[in-house]
């Protein structure tokens, strides 16, 4: 260390951090060296300055903030409560209203001169130019915009499929959610409750994005639930994109595609995640393949939004699937 | 009588939290308040209003993830990281912070044992830490107001003691060049 300079070890040698060996070297060098000696007495120059930041008394009002947050957050979670029974209850009685009122199972075409009407097999087509709007029973629409490929697989008062081949549809749909499908070559959209875009190409390659509501994307048991403002890439042969907000920082966006692609660029992901971006990292919980990136998941999560109550970090890291759906549905306040 | 030292009794408030008693936060807030409260005061040049907002941000996330903290861990080197990212959070959503450059420093040189002198002293010092880059900031506060070691603060940080002590050592040299009008008061302080 003699013939070192030791510019970086100045304040630990200052402040006694360094172990007996090391200050003894360093001593040894700073008798020969002016350089590091003119640093040392900058650093200590630095330390008394900081010396003179006062230790200030945080003012009484931080404490009553807090104590009407608590309480609000309280009142909050009571209300979630009533509200899911609630919600649970109308579900029910929606869906039996609904079966019981269902018209036939034929659904209006409208924007094609020589179709008005498609049932179970039937296929529905646009050219270059033309557009075409289904009407979907009673529980909402799908558009058609210009070469888009379509088929009508299943009708029925809880079941209504179609199989999208290529283009871009964009579903309007107000029913209870599960009732409204649409098959694509790299997976499923179902409805849960909500508006839509999905494009894809004859492979399946292409994008979900939700305008409003909630969709979940499916492919042999893999899940990716996508929230209004959100999207999700779709490529054949694989799992669903992670999803993500739309208005995530361009550096978020890129890495996740580079995550989904190859599982590579999970520490840029991270770095670049913001409060929201809790949607994308929730769901990386199940989709990274290593303990310690689960880990590492986890922490960048928390540092956002504390786990709620009941949950702890063992539940989560082990995918406790109970324990992550609560933290989800406290996580969705903020999505 | 023996007496609980502040990691024990930090337990003992942990372990109140945990079971949803609010007198357990109020325990740990009494005992850490003051220093989160002035690391985010001088992190963000003074800004009170800012400052209390980041307590209160600090002990609400607290008292909602105590669940996740295990005792494995030192809990101010927990408390610290909460502490530094939401800072860090906060910072990013803020204007642009003053630089070096725009430090207007007063020569304290003239009766440096002057009250108002004192207080202009700090004030320079308080703008010249708030221009230091963010992680030298960062560990510069924690070292002083919590006086973490190396270690705790590397953790705290999620960096490594090597990194900490460059920073700081880093950090010290800058101060002493934004600060140099005034060098010769720090140099006659014992």
């Amino acid at each position: 260390m003699e013939n070192t300079h030791i510019s970086e070890l100045l304040a630990a040698y200052a402040e006694g951090e360094l172990a007996a060996p090391e200050h003894a070297l360093a001593d040894a060098h700073l008798a020969v060296c002016a350089e590091c000696r003119a640093g040392l007495e900058d650093v200590s120059i630095g330390l008394r300055a900081v010396a003179e930041l006062p230790l200030t008394t945080a003012p009484d009002a931080v404490w009553n903030a807090i104590g009407r947050e608590l309480d609000r957050r309280a009142d909050r979670r009571r209300a979630a409560r009533w509200l899911a029974a609630a919600a649970a209850l109308l579900i029910v009685a929606t869906a039996v209203w609904y079966v019981r009122r269902t018209p036939g199972e034929r659904w209006e075409v409208e924007g094609i001169a020589s179709l008005h009407s498609v049932g179970v097999g039937d296929w529905i087509e646009t050219g270059p130019m033309a557009e075409a709007k289904i009407k979907v029973g009673s529980i909402g629409t799908v558009d058609m915009t210009p070469h888009t490929r379509l088929r009508v697989i299943t009708a029925k008062p809880l079941e209504h499929r179609l199989s999208l081949v290529s283009g871009r549809i964009h579903a309007r749909i107000t029913a209870p959610p599960r009732l409204f499908f649409v098959d694509t070559a790299a997976g499923a959209a179902v409805d849960l409750g909500c508006e839509y875009d999905l494009v894809c190409d004859r492979e399946g390659n292409g994008y979900l994005r939700v305008m409003q509501g909630w969709v979940s994307y499916e492919w042999q048991g893999k899940e990716s639930l996508v929230p209004a403002g959100a999207s999700c890439r779709t490529r054949a042969g694989h799992a669903p994109g992670t999803p993500f907000f739309d208005d995530a920082p361009a550096g978020f966006s890129e890495a996740l595609a580079r995550f989904d692609g190859d599982g590579s660029a999970l520490p840029a992901l991270l770095a670049t995640a913001r409060q929201r971006d809790t949607l994308t990292l929730w769901h990386l919980l199940t989709r990274v393949t290593t303990e310690a990136d689960r880990l590492r998941v986890f922490e960048r999560m928390v540092s956002f939004a504390p786990l709620p109550p009941g949950v702890s970090r063992d539940h989560v890291l082990s995918l406790d699937r109970a324990a992550l759906r609560q933290w989800r549905e406290e996580l969705a306040w903020t999505w | 009588m023996p007496t609980l030292n502040r990691r024990e009794t930090d337990d003992e408030f942990i372990a109140a939290c945990r079971r949803g008693d609010r007198a357990g936060l109020a325990a740990l807030y009494q005992a850490h308040k003051d220093k989160v409260y002035s690391i985010a005061l001088h992190f963000f040049h003074g800004d009170a209003a800012l400052a209390a907002d980041i307590t209160q941000q600090v002990f609400l996330k607290l008292i909602t993830g105590i669940g996740q903290f295990r005792g494995d861990a030192v809990f101010t080197t927990w408390l610290y990281r909460l502490v530094a990212n939401t800072c860090i959070d906060a910072s990013r959503r803020r204007k642009p912070e003053v630089s070096v450059a725009d430090l207007h420093l007063a020569s304290t040189a003239s009766s440096p044992a002057a009250e108002w002198e004192r207080k202009r002293l700090t004030e320079t010092v308080q703008a010249a830490v708030a221009a230091l880059p963010e992680p030298f900031r960062l560990a510069v506060l924690l070292r002083h107001f919590e006086e973490l070691s190396y270690e705790e603060i590397a953790a705290a940080l999620e960096c490594s003691t090597g990194t900490v002590a460059s920073r700081l050592s880093r950090a010290h040299r800058m101060l002493a060049e934004a600060l140099a009008p005034v060098r010769s008061w720090f140099e006659t302080k014992e």
